[in-house]
């Protein structure tokens, strides 16, 4: 139950350890579509077509992008704030997304929950509450399910250095400890708890925690997508042989504030400054680059996807207000969660 | 630089920056009014309780107003300026559009009648009696202080002695018991029936035509059935004004309109505040036992304020009922813009002449009512009046 | 028929249920090896296995939360709460996370939370509770409230089958005191009400416990008033057309709460009377409630708090004078 820091990827070759070079290229345009998609949502968002709040995760695409792309299609996830390239990767169209934030018809929760508070449950997402970690024994329960049915599948839930501080953690961590869970739990730290720093927050690192549950905590550069991957793809082989959970603690940053009305004054300009430098999409770009991958020509084509997608959202009506007080209850069949897009290589995908 | 006719103008609102913010404070505009500006590009630098941020433009255009001046502080959603969107982006606002129909709200739950006087009486106990024609004050209680329980307007409907009383009392013409009002002037209510009914007597040539009926065999079918002779006296115009159905029509000014539905109103008075006319809708399509349970309705919500504009409009004939009282005859006022109106008043025993099969005459006693019509010169005659009468007689006469 | 206790309904269904769908799962403290606290899954282990009667560990947000995961990828799970009271210390899971799951997302959560609730035996403040008015006022989740048993048998078979949170409260007190002909084998309770016992003068309307408490006090007639009694047995969804059919037809009644009386189960029946059933009424609605006191341990205190059949009488009789 040692923890061990994983190692980025020697530059200079096209494939490495379980990527090839389109799953990295993968990788990036997943963080970038990311980082675009905030963007363009925190324009609408001021220009006042965005209501309530807004949250993203500017800074640290690579925990989402890398952790889920290593994520199999009958996996499940239940995907926080921060972790938009999650939903991307599983196959959520970008103009849902935008809808989701503006309240419209078309976003997948149909105006019902805002901002990232949503979860395609066809492609085997479960969308997130307020009150954090609660989605940690929801993965919980989905991995002991897996484990009493025999299934070679897993679970995976991200959340952030402040929700460790809550008994659902321990809850969480408990269980999936002593019932030997195929769990993977992704402790996003990037130094903040809103205006909290981590030095208030708890009094060992919370990675050291695994062991007092009884599993394997590893700390993992969270800004290095590639790194990240391999990360939790050790996690999932653990899980699938039947080893038990994993707690992965992504170190990373967290660039702008809680929320679009947060200016993060609080956190020193150093810091900042520091982790500037350690951007994850410039990382994963620069190694990319040096392979001969184009990036200008990635980014034109994204930013163009993101315009149609900001288009298409733009273009759809708000819900019927008749509608405010429908869907309640389900009246027909349960239906469980469906398979979600697994684009990694290594699952055999197109 | 004025903007072409084809150009939109686009409001640049002050935006939310949090749940929590209401208002910002403009800092600095980056344009003048003239300036072009592209869509997103930043317009405006703002300040919040929360934070300091810049705004960018949600248009491409020329900027044709600036309301908000710089160190002002206005509500979130103010408009601060205003842009003539050029070509095809025409950014919609954060309402979008609506998928289609408008709330649906929930309708304001109605109070029934309260009693007056010095007892009072639960809202079953008033029901109760206002149902069987029962007076209150008559009833002895065994309740809480004397007060009348449901019990004992049972009890007293029961053991109450037979009053023959005049044949139709289920009349929707029957007011509620109210206090006599005692202060002067004329309620809203009574002006506007005022204005309506004499301007009915100004704009029409009114005539009226009486015909009378045999009610033994309705007397008979209706206590059988169940329900009041006015259901009779509705289902025969009903099928008289098939037969005559001119008188099934709306004249306004000049333009005649006859029409293949029949709305059948039935004016239910209001007591003191007044009377109205509610409309029983498609009657044509409702038999003597429907009839009776949508006027008994339409009377019921009419009495409780209950009615909805549908209620009391697209009438075609109306039937005014008054019978409660005693009283034979009538001239009713035609409610425009229908050409006719029915009076349909008590029903009373007399002697008549009835004559058999082999045309003996001998007196028989009779339930008798006189039916009037009025109706609009400037629609028909006198002669399709009173074949429209006797069509009804027919009718009620044959009633099985 | 076979005659079982409301508690041998209780495992009559759940054994039932293990056996005809092999996704439902018993999830709760102390309910596999030891056969439960009440003994309600006792020899279930030798049957269905542990996997399938787990013993959890003591973490009230960690059973429901995982419930909820496990119902999401398919299963059926029945959790307990070894006693209702400790839902509180898994509120926000159920409320939050399960209750408004399929309105936000459209994703079904299928769990059966049973609650073992209700006083009368000393149990004292933690150990007394009847908390199904905090979920009444939850959107998405559905409430039962068994009285006999042949409908602890049909409402729990129904809960399992119904795609919706469900919170059974199964009385403590009802479990060896109510005994009555129960159907074999998989059969539905519908979420209705329950003439118990039809009448004209009165309507008593009551769920869970309080229906035999009312059952009693009408028993003697009531110097020859006919009386209702009307078992709700589910509060949500609550059966208006029943209850204001009862209203109707009696124009007086009386609404019995075990539950603390502010913003109990019968605080909802009474303004649902109050603004539908108003003309019908002959009376002001009354209601016996257990006052809003944690409930006491001693016997004398909690005979004192919770509504008996003395109390129930004695309102009938004064409203029925009224």
């Amino acid at each position: 139950m040692a923890t061990h820091t994983a190692e980025p990827a020697a530059g200079g070759e096209a494939a490495v350890e379980h990527l090839t070079l389109e799953d990295r290229v993968w990788l990036l345009r997943a963080m970038l579509m990311m980082r675009g998609l905030e963007e363009r949502a925190m324009t609408l968002y001021r220009q006042g077509k965005v209501p309530g709040s807004f949250y993203d995760g500017y800074g640290q695409e690579a925990v989402s992008a890398g952790a889920a792309f290593a994520m199999g299609p009958q996996d499940r996830l239940c995907i926080l704030h921060r972790d938009l390239a999650a939903h991307l990767i599983r196959g959520v169209s970008p103009a849902r997304i935008l809808a989701q934030y503006m309240g419209r018809a078309a976003g997948i929760t149909r105006g019902r929950d805002g901002n990232v508070h949503f979860g395609d449950r066809h492609l085997g997402c479960v969308g997130m509450v307020s009150m954090l970690p609660d989605m940690m024994l929801v993965a919980t329960g989905m991995a002991m399910a897996f484990k009493l049915r025999g299934e070679a599948r897993c679970a995976m839930t991200w959340f952030g250095d402040g929700s460790t501080s809550r008994g659902d953690f321990h809850e969480a961590m408990n269980w999936a400890g002593v019932q030997k869970l195929p769990v993977i739990f992704v402790l996003e730290n990037n130094q903040y708890a809103y205006s909290t720093p981590v030095d208030k927050q708890y009094a060992v690192d919370p990675v050291e925690r695994a062991a007092a549950y009884g599993f394997v905590g590893v700390t993992v550069d969270g800004n290095d997508a590639e790194a990240m991957f391999e990360a939790v793809h050790a996690a999932r082989e653990r899980a699938l042989n039947g080893d038990g959970p994993t707690l992965i603690e992504a170190v990373t940053m967290r660039m702008h504030g809680h929320a679009a009305h947060d200016d993060m004054k609080y956190v020193p300009k150093e810091q900042v400054e520091e982790w500037r430098k350690r951007d994850p999409i410039e990382r994963q770009e620069n190694r990319l680059r040096v392979l001969g991958v184009d990036i200008d020509s990635l980014r034109a084509s994204i930013k163009a996807e993101i315009d149609a997608a900001a288009e298409e959202a733009l273009a759809g009506p708000m819900p019927d207000p008749s509608s405010a007080v429908e869907g309640v209850f389900c009246e027909g069949e349960a239906e469980p969660l469906g398979d979600g897009q697994a684009p990694w290589s290594g699952f055999g995908a197109a | 630089m004025s903007s072409s006719p084809t150009d939109v103008l686009v409001d640049v609102t002050m935006p939310q920056m949090g749940v929590s913010v209401a208002e910002g404070t403009v800092v600095a505009w980056r344009v003048e009014v003239g300036d072009s500006i592209e869509a997103d590009a930043t317009i405006a630098e703002i300040s919040t309780d929360k934070i300091d941020t810049e705004v960018p433009s949600p248009a491409s255009g020329v900027v044709t107003e600036i309301l908000v001046p710089v160190e002002s502080t206005v509500s979130v959603g103010t408009v601060m300026a205003r842009i003539a969107a050029t070509g095809a982006s025409q950014p919609q606002s954060l309402d979008g559009e609506p998928a289609g129909q408008t709330r649906t709200e929930t309708p304001i739950p109605s109070l029934p009648r309260a009693g007056n006087g010095h007892r009072r009486y639960s809202p079953v106990v008033q029901r109760i009696a206002a149902e069987h024609g029962v007076d209150l004050e008559q009833v002895s209680g065994t309740g809480r202080g004397g007060r009348v329980r449901k019990q004992d307007v049972l009890a007293f409907m029961e053991s109450a002695p037979v009053e023959e009383p005049p044949l139709h009392i289920e009349s929707p013409y029957r007011p509620d018991p109210v206090a006599p009002v005692v202060d002067g002037g004329l309620s809203r209510m009574r002006r506007q029936i005022g204005q309506h009914m004499k301007r009915s007597l100004e704009v029409t040539a009114t005539c009226t035509t009486w015909i009378e009926v045999d009610m033994s065999r309705v007397e008979a079918a209706r206590t059988r059935v169940g329900v009041t002779g006015l259901s009779f006296v509705a289902r025969a115009c009903i099928d008289a004004l098939r037969e005559h159905p001119a008188l099934n029509a709306w004249l306004d000014g000049e333009t005649y309109t006859r029409l293949s539905d029949v709305n059948l109103g039935i004016a239910v008075s209001l007591g003191d505040d007044g009377l109205i006319v509610p409309v029983v809708q498609r009657a044509h399509e409702l038999s003597v036992e429907g009839l009776a349970a949508r006027i008994r309705d339409v009377a019921r919500r009419a009495r409780a304020r209950e009615l909805t504009p549908d209620d009391v409009q697209g009438g075609t004939f109306t039937i005014t009922n008054p019978g409660q009282y005693g009283s034979i005859m009538a001239t009713p006022i035609i409610n425009l813009p229908q050409v006719a109106i029915l009076d349909f008043e008590a029903v009373i025993k007399r002697a008549v002449v009835v004559t058999d099969a082999d045309g003996n005459d001998s007196i028989a006693i009779r339930p008798m009512t006189i039916l009037g019509l009025s109706w609009d010169h400037r629609a028909l005659d006198g002669a399709l009046a009173a074949q429209f009468l006797a069509t009804v007689k027919r009718l009620l006469e044959s009633v099985s | 028929m076979p005659t079982l206790t409301y508690l041998q309904a209780i495992s009559s269904a759940l054994r039932d249920e293990l056996r005809a769908d092999p996704r439902v799962l018993l999830m709760g403290e102390d309910i596999g090896v030891f056969g439960g606290a009440f003994k309600v899954t006792d020899g279930f282990v030798d049957e269905f296995g542990t996997d399938r009667v787990m013993d959890t560990p003591l973490a009230e947000s960690g059973i429901i939360g995982t419930a909820i995961g496990a119902a999401v990828v398919g299963m059926r799970p029945v959790c307990e709460m070894q006693f209702s009271d400790f839902i509180s210390c898994g509120f926000d899971q159920l409320v939050n996370v399960a209750g408004k799951m399929h309105y936000r997302q459209g994703l079904a959560v299928p769990i059966t939370v049973r609650l073992p609730s209700g006083g009368g035996f000393s149990g004292g403040p933690f150990h007394s509770q009847n908390p199904e008015a905090w979920f009444m006022h939850s959107p998405g989740i559905k409430v039962v409230a068994p009285s006999t048993a042949s409908d602890a048998k049909g409402l729990l078979h129904a809960a399992i089958h119904d795609p919706n949170p469900v919170c059974y409260m199964e009385h403590k007190h009802l479990y060896r005191r109510v005994k009555g002909e129960v159907p074999s084998g998989v059969f539905e309770t519908p979420f209705t009400a329950r003439v118990a016992q039809p009448g004209s003068d009165l309507v008593v309307i009551a769920y869970g416990a309080m229906v035999s408490v009312a059952m009693e006090a009408v028993s003697d007639g009531l110097d020859g008033a006919s009386v209702e009694v009307l078992d709700l047995r589910s509060l949500v969804p609550l059966d208006e057309e029943a209850i204001l059919d009862s209203v109707e037809r009696c124009s007086k009644v009386v609404i019995i709460d075990e539950a603390n009386s502010t913003c109990a189960a019968g605080a909802q029946v009474a303004a649902l009377i109050a603004e539908k059933g108003f003309e019908s009424l002959d009376g002001p609605v009354v209601r016996v409630a257990t006052p809003d006191v944690p409930i006491p341990f001693s016997p004398p205190l909690e005979a004192a708090v919770l509504p008996g059949v003395e109390r129930v009488r004695e309102a009938c009789r004064e409203l029925l004078a009224y």
